[in-house]
């Protein structure tokens, strides 16, 4: 395997025990971001999302999105016994994500870890660019920043 | 918990809520149906409960359960 295959490889397995945490059933967008803050993107980090501060602007989008249908949850959702045996499936979000992050790619063997990032910084609605948003990152320039640094040869790790 | 259902606001933030929900209720669901099964309800009761088949609940939630540890009725219980 070339170290992109390890990287993602790497970053897959992250993504799967977030959103095995979170009671996902499928690996999704949003679980790619956290995986990549904890996983040490210079990137994520100069834009002031390390996991913890992901991890706060995902719960807040949660919270928002709901009180957008008039619904609050007061104390924190009631925990279950998440399924131990087998990973989550790599849901829609996450699969579009990936595939926009390759898309500008010739061969495979171009591919490097800030592609990955670039197709979550670059998803265009739903959770992530909401919770981005709330955590006031500048979305189109920290594309062009990951863009810039896989130009640049860096592997933004 | 408190609702309130609003039609207006903006499409985006009415369609974020549509996912949020899904996710709120996938929570809720697996927490009270391992709840009940820990207290001794069957898949049929549970099923009803839901509103679903029981063939549903159980493709759903069996092999987590299981794994959890939980000691389920006979599916036909």
């Amino acid at each position: 395997m070339s170290s992109f295959d390890h990287y993602l490889n790497r970053i897959l397995i992250a993504a799967a025990a977030e959103a095995h945490a979170e009671g996902s059933a499928t690996t999704e967008a949003h679980h790619l971001l956290l995986a990549i803050a904890q996983d040490g993107s210079p990137l994520l980090a100069a834009a002031g999302l390390d996991h913890a501060a992901v991890r706060a602007a995902l719960d807040r989008e949660f919270a928002l999105s709901l009180a957008a249908a008039g619904v609050r949850v007061d104390g924190g959702l009631p925990r279950a016994t998440p399924l131990l045996a087998g990973s989550p499936q790599l849901g829609a979000t996450a699969k579009a994500a990936l595939e926009r992050g390759f898309a500008a790619v010739q061969r495979k063997r171009d591919c490097r870890p800030g592609h990955v990032l670039l197709g979550v910084v670059l998803t265009p609605v739903g959770t992530v660019p909401r919770a981005l948003e709330l955590a006031g990152v500048d979305r189109a320039g920290l594309a062009e920043d990951v863009r810039r640094e896989i130009a640049g040869g860096g592997d933004d790790r | 918990m408190s609702v309130e259902i609003s039609a207006s606001g903006d499409v985006a933030d009415r369609l974020a809520a549509v996912g949020a929900l899904r996710r709120l209720a996938d929570r809720l669901e697996d927490a009270a149906v391992e709840e009940a099964m820990r207290s001794g309800w069957g898949w049929p009761q549970v099923a009803e409960a839901l509103g679903v088949t029981r063939q549903a609940v159980y493709k759903k939630h069996a092999k987590r359960l299981i794994a959890a540890g939980v000691a389920l009725r006979r599916r036909s219980g």
